[in-house]
């Protein structure tokens, strides 16, 4: 029976949110961070230690086995455990997972975090770590092809061919989103960004110019996932897990998949908007995977937000901004706040959607989409729509 | 393998060894399915079109049409000085195969463009064992 994922919907929540600290440099292990930003989460939803009963993270061999952040909590009776080998398609499978667990009655409270020194001990674009664990790479290391700005600035190309976006266009998404992270005390990029600075900085891959990547970070971020009816009991407003839904993705390996300028986001969007009973147009802020920038325009078209090919349009209007029509990406994303590996979207989401956002607080957000990176290299996408729950 | 300048030899697997052992010998194959004719690639034992088992290395014409580049600004790996471009090219025999390679020509080449017909080259590695990476070059139109 297919009900289009509709049986998690509104049966779990997130009730609590956690951050580290992000830096350049944490100085501590990832073992740490998580623990760190996992606490803050249970303080935040007003659970101890011993509520928890499920783990669940991503990583890319970067970081800290979950069943070690388990034991470091204290957990004795591990009811749920998922250590999830992925990028930022899987982010969001995780917390939709966690959401599972918790809908099935296998566990009851799940801390979900994703915790990474990727600026100071394992640099996503850096030529020092070891190739990932992944069959691909073989086709594409001895071209000196490997890291993400590179296969990024490859998609790019086609997609702005494909849509006839400029430089100028993805320019817009960086600048806009800077002035979002200069609303967030969380934020690591401090200084404005103008159009001019952004066309002036050099190319990383061309047509990727430095301000088109994300930062690599050092921090964790953790959201706690439970039933709905235990989060009302708790101590903040529940964020309602609407719904969630998992893609595919581009990767080599033919797959039918010849059109790199349309993600698997688009096939993904239709079971997400039925699974939550949502539609795109009920969407108030958007928290879009941002690894670089023309994923953000990308994702607006195949998430059905903004009609194909308009996405520049929309951006020069001011639409994406704070006191525009659908704000976007609303802490600064990866490109200004932080790379938190997607958590950090999850966690903004939340805040928005309790108003605890600060002075970059979108009013009367009520549902957010928030989502994973949209299916490229790594192979599969995922995305969640939480919803703050009206007031009896 | 010696510490060489020059690029990476590739992490040759158990399902692409044949495939890279072509190359070396400057021969462009592919999988097909022995069932439903789908053409793979990289190399696997199962047709993702029909699930047949059955397959056979069939030669590729070695003519696509370019899918996007980059130009990389700096040395990302070991062996490939900056800057270089990398290709990302569709074959003429089916249109999700899809495959990066150097390019023959200036990182700056005007000719570069989206859409443009190349043929397959070959350049081969330093060292052992013998390997050769793809090397596409721009097909001049003769209008």
């Amino acid at each position: 029976m297919t009900r289009h994922g509709s049986g998690l919907r509104d049966r779990t929540a997130i009730a609590g949110v956690g951050w580290t600290e992000y830096s350049r440099n944490s100085g501590v292990s990832t073992l740490t961070l998580a623990l760190r930003a996992v606490t803050a989460a249970l303080d935040d939803a007003g659970l101890r230690l011993s509520d928890v009963d499920g783990v669940a993270c991503h990583r890319v061999g970067d970081s800290v086995q979950a069943v070690l952040v388990a034991q470091a909590l204290g957990v004795e009776d591990l009811r749920y455990h998922l250590d999830m080998f992925g990028g930022g398609g899987t982010s969001h499978q995780v917390v939709a997972h966690a959401a599972m667990a918790v809908a099935s009655g296998m566990a009851e409270t799940v801390v979900c975090w994703r915790a990474v020194n990727a600026r100071s001990e394992f640099r996503m674009g850096g030529t020092g770590r070891p190739a990932p664990d992944a069959l691909e790479f073989q086709y594409q290391l001895p071209y000196g092809y490997a890291t993400p700005p590179q296969q990024y600035a490859m998609l790019a190309r086609a997609w702005m061919h494909a849509r006839g976006a400029t430089s100028e266009d993805l320019g817009r998404v960086a600048v806009t989103q800077r002035e979002h992270a200069l609303l967030s005390p969380r934020a690591m990029m401090r200084r404005s960004l103008t159009m001019d600075d952004y066309l002036a900085a050099r190319f990383i891959a061309e047509p990727l110019r430095l301000n088109d990547c994300c930062l690599e970070t050092d921090a964790a971020v953790a959201v706690v996932v439970t039933s709905a009816e235990r989060a009302r009991a708790l101590a903040k407003p529940p964020v309602l897990i609407a719904g969630a839904a998992t893609g595919g993705g581009h990767t080599l390996f033919s797959n039918g998949r010849a059109d790199p300028t349309v993600s698997a986001a688009a096939d993904l969007a239709p079971r997400l908007y039925a699974a939550a009973g949502i539609g795109p147009d009920d969407i108030d802020i958007a928290e879009l995977y941002d690894a670089f920038t023309f994923l953000v325009p990308l994702q607006l078209e195949d998430y059905g937000l903004v009609t194909r090919g308009e996405t520049g349009g929309f951006y020069a209007d001011g639409h994406a901004g704070l006191k525009g029509r659908l704000p976007v990406n609303t802490h600064g994303g990866h490109l200004s706040e932080g790379y938190v590996h997607g958590l950090n979207h999850v966690a903004e989401a939340a805040s928005q959607l309790r108003g605890e956002a600060g002075d970059r607080q979108v009013p009367g957000a009520t549902v957010a989409l928030t989502t994973g990176q949209p299916g490229y290299v790594g192979g599969t996408s995922s995305a969640l729509i939480l919803r703050r729950e009206e007031s009896a | 393998m010696t510490e060489s300048s020059g690029p990476q030899h590739p992490a040759v697997d158990r399902d692409s060894a044949a495939w890279w052992a072509a190359l070396a010998r400057h021969e462009l194959v592919f999988q097909r399915c022995g069932q439903c004719a789908t053409w793979r690639w990289p190399a696997r034992a199962m047709c993702n079109g029909c699930g047949s088992f059955g397959w056979g290395w069939f030669p590729a014409s070695g003519r696509g049409v370019i899918t996007s580049w980059i130009v990389n600004h700096h040395s990302f790996l070991p062996g490939v000085p900056a800057p270089y471009v990398v290709l990302s090219v569709r074959m003429d025999e089916q249109a999700d195969l899809v495959l990066p390679g150097a390019y023959d020509g200036p990182p700056d080449d005007p000719a570069l463009e989206i859409g443009a017909p190349v043929r397959v080259g070959f350049s081969d590695l330093l060292g052992e064992p013998p390997a050769a990476l793809l090397r596409w070059s721009i097909i001049q139109s003769t209008a």
